[in-house]
C-alpha cells in the first residue's frame, strides 16, 4: 500500500517537474521571437506548445536516464527520486522568480545526486559522471554557441547591412519562426523524456513494468502535455529577461542568437555530447550581442545568470538530500512523501495565492 | 577523471558546431539578400538582375531547407 502511494506521488511529481521545465524553458525557444515581434507573445507561446507536445512523440529512447552514470543505479528507488524531483523544482522556481535562465536538466541532476549522497553517502556519487555531464557541457556550451552567434552575426551584417531594413527584417522575423519551431520540437523530444523516464523507472522498481519495458502510452502523452502546458503557461521573467534585459535586439541578431543555439544544440546531439538548451542559447544570446557592440550586454545580469548556474547543481542538492533526509525521518513508508508534498503544496498555493492578489505580473505576457 | 570526457567528440563539436552555425546564417542570408535584390531589381525593371537574386534566393533557401532537415533527423535518430 505504501509503496503505492508513494509512486503515485512519485509520478505526480515527475509531471509537476515536467510543467515547472516547460514552464521554466519557454524562454529558450521563444524570447527573441517575442521581442524582435517575429511573433507576438501569445501565438509564440502556443507555437511553441504545440511542438513541445508533437516532439516528446518523436523518440521515446528513454532506456538511458537522466541520472545514469551519475549516481549509482543500486540506491536509486522511488524516494530517491522523489526527492531528487522536490530539488529540482524547488531550483527552478528560484531562478524563474529572479528571472534567470538556468538548465533543469542539471537541477535534476543535483537533486538526485543529493538525495543519492544522503541516502548512501558519497560513494553513491559518480564524480567523472559529474564532469562528463554537467561541468564540462555547462562550460564548452555557452562558449561555442557566444563565438559562432557572435561570428554569425557579423557575417550577417556584411551580408545584408547594405539593403533596405524593412524587407531585412521582415526576412530574419520569418527565419526565427524556423528556428523557433525547430527548437521547440527538439525541447519536446529531450526534456519530456526525462519525465518519461522517470515514471519509467519507477514503474518498474514497483514491478509494474519489465526491465526493459518501453514507456507506457499514457506515460508519454501525460509528459508531452505537462510540458506542453507548461510551455503554454510561459515563464515571462525568464522570457523578459532573454528576449530583451541582457540585450535589446534587432530581428538578424534574434535570427542568429536563436538560429545559432539551435544548430550548437543539434550539432552537439549528432555527436553525441548533449549539451544544455538553456546554456547555448543564453551564450547565443550573449554573442549576438556583444559582436555588434560590447557595451551593448548588460554584463550585471550576465553574470547573474552564471552565478545562477554555478549554483544550480549545489542549491538542487541540498534541497534534494535535505527532503530525502527529512522524509527519511518518517520512516521507509509513504508518510514523509505525503507530508512533504502535502506541505511544499500548501506552501507554493500560499505564495502564489499572495503574488497574485498584488497584481498580474506573474502570468501577463510581456509586449515586445 | 578526464577520461570520462569523450574529448573527440568535444574537439569535433569545437568546430562543427560554429560551421553548422555559419551555414545556416549564410543560407538564410542568402534568402534574405536575394530576395531583397530581387524586389528591388523588379521595381527598377531589371529583369536579368531580378532573374539572378532570385537564384541567389532559391540556392540559399535549398540550404537552409537541408540544414532544417538534417536538424529533423538529428532529432529522430539521437
Amino acid at each position: 500500500m505504501d509503496s503505492d502511494i508513494i509512486l503515485v506521488i512519485v509520478v505526480a511529481t515527475a509531471l509537476a517537474f515536467d510543467f515547472t521545465n516547460g514552464f521554466h524553458d519557454t524562454a529558450n525557444s521563444v524570447a527573441t521571437s517575442i521581442s524582435t515581434r517575429a511573433l507576438a507573445p501569445r501565438t509564440a507561446v502556443t507555437f511553441a506548445a504545440i511542438l513541445n507536445f508533437a516532439g516528446a512523440f518523436i523518440s521515446i529512447k528513454v532506456a538511458a536516464t537522466i541520472a545514469s552514470g551519475i549516481v549509482d543505479a543500486e540506491i536509486v528507488t522511488t524516494t530517491v527520486i522523489f526527492a531528487g524531483l522536490i530539488g529540482a523544482i524547488f531550483w527552478n522556481l528560484v531562478t524563474w522568480y529572479f528571472g534567470l535562465p538556468s538548465s533543469s536538466s542539471h537541477a535534476l541532476i543535483g537533486g538526485v545526486v543529493g538525495a543519492a549522497f544522503v541516502a548512501a553517502g558519497a560513494d553513491a556519487v559518480k564524480g567523472a559522471g559529474l564532469l562528463e555531464k554537467v561541468m564540462v557541457p555547462a562550460l564548452v556550451a555557452p562558449i561555442i554557441a557566444f563565438v559562432a552567434a557572435g561570428s554569425a552575426i557579423l557575417i550577417t551584417y556584411r551580408m545584408v547591412g547594405r539593403l533596405r531594413p524593412g524587407p531585412v527584417n521582415r526576412g530574419y522575423r520569418l527565419g526565427q519562426i524556423a528556428s523557433l519551431g525547430l527548437l521547440s520540437l527538439s525541447h519536446g523530444t529531450n526534456d519530456a523524456q526525462k519525465t518519461m523516464g522517470i515514471i519509467t523507472l519507477a514503474l518498474i522498481a514497483h514491478g509494474n513494468l519489465g526491465a526493459d519495458a518501453p514507456p507506457p502510452t499514457w506515460v508519454i502523452v501525460a509528459a508531452a502535455s505537462a510540458i506542453a502546458l507548461g510551455t503554454y503557461s510561459g515563464g515571462w521573467r525568464i522570457i523578459r529577461t532573454m528576449g530583451s534585459r541582457i540585450i535589446k535586439m534587432d530581428p538578424a541578431q534574434g535570427f542568429s542568437a536563436q538560429t545559432g543555439g539551435a544548430a550548437v544544440l543539434l550539432t552537439a546531439a549528432h555527436l553525441g555530447f548533449p549539451l544544455s538548451t538553456t546554456h547555448s542559447i543564453t551564450g547565443a544570446v550573449l554573442g549576438a550581442g556583444a559582436a555588434k557592440r560590447v557595451s551593448a550586454v548588460r554584463w550585471g545580469l550576465a553574470g547573474n545568470i552564471f552565478l545562477a548556474w554555478v549554483l544550480t547543481l549545489p542549491c538542487a542538492a541540498f534541497v534534494g538530500g535535505a527532503t530525502f533526509g527529512i522524509s527519511r525521518v518518517f520512516g521507509d513508508g509513504a508518510l514523509g512523501p505525503v507530508l512533504i508534498s502535502a506541505s511544499l503544496l500548501t506552501l507554493m498555493a500560499v505564495v502564489f495565492g499572495r503574488r497574485l492578489q498584488r497584481g498580474p505580473a506573474l502570468t501577463t505576457a510581456v509586449e515586445g | 577523471m578526464i577520461a570520462a570526457v569523450d574529448t573527440s567528440a568535444l574537439l569535433e563539436l569545437v568546430w562543427a558546431a560554429p560551421l553548422a552555425v555559419l551555414t545556416v546564417t549564410v543560407a538564410w542570408g542568402l534568402v534574405v539578400r536575394g530576395t531583397t535584390g530581387a524586389l528591388e531589381a523588379r521595381r527598377q525593371g531589371q529583369g536579368l538582375a531580378v532573374g539572378l537574386n532570385a537564384l541567389v534566393a532559391i540556392v540559399g533557401a535549398a540550404l537552409f531547407l537541408t540544414a532544417v532537415v538534417f536538424g529533423l533527423i538529428v532529432m529522430t535518430t539521437k
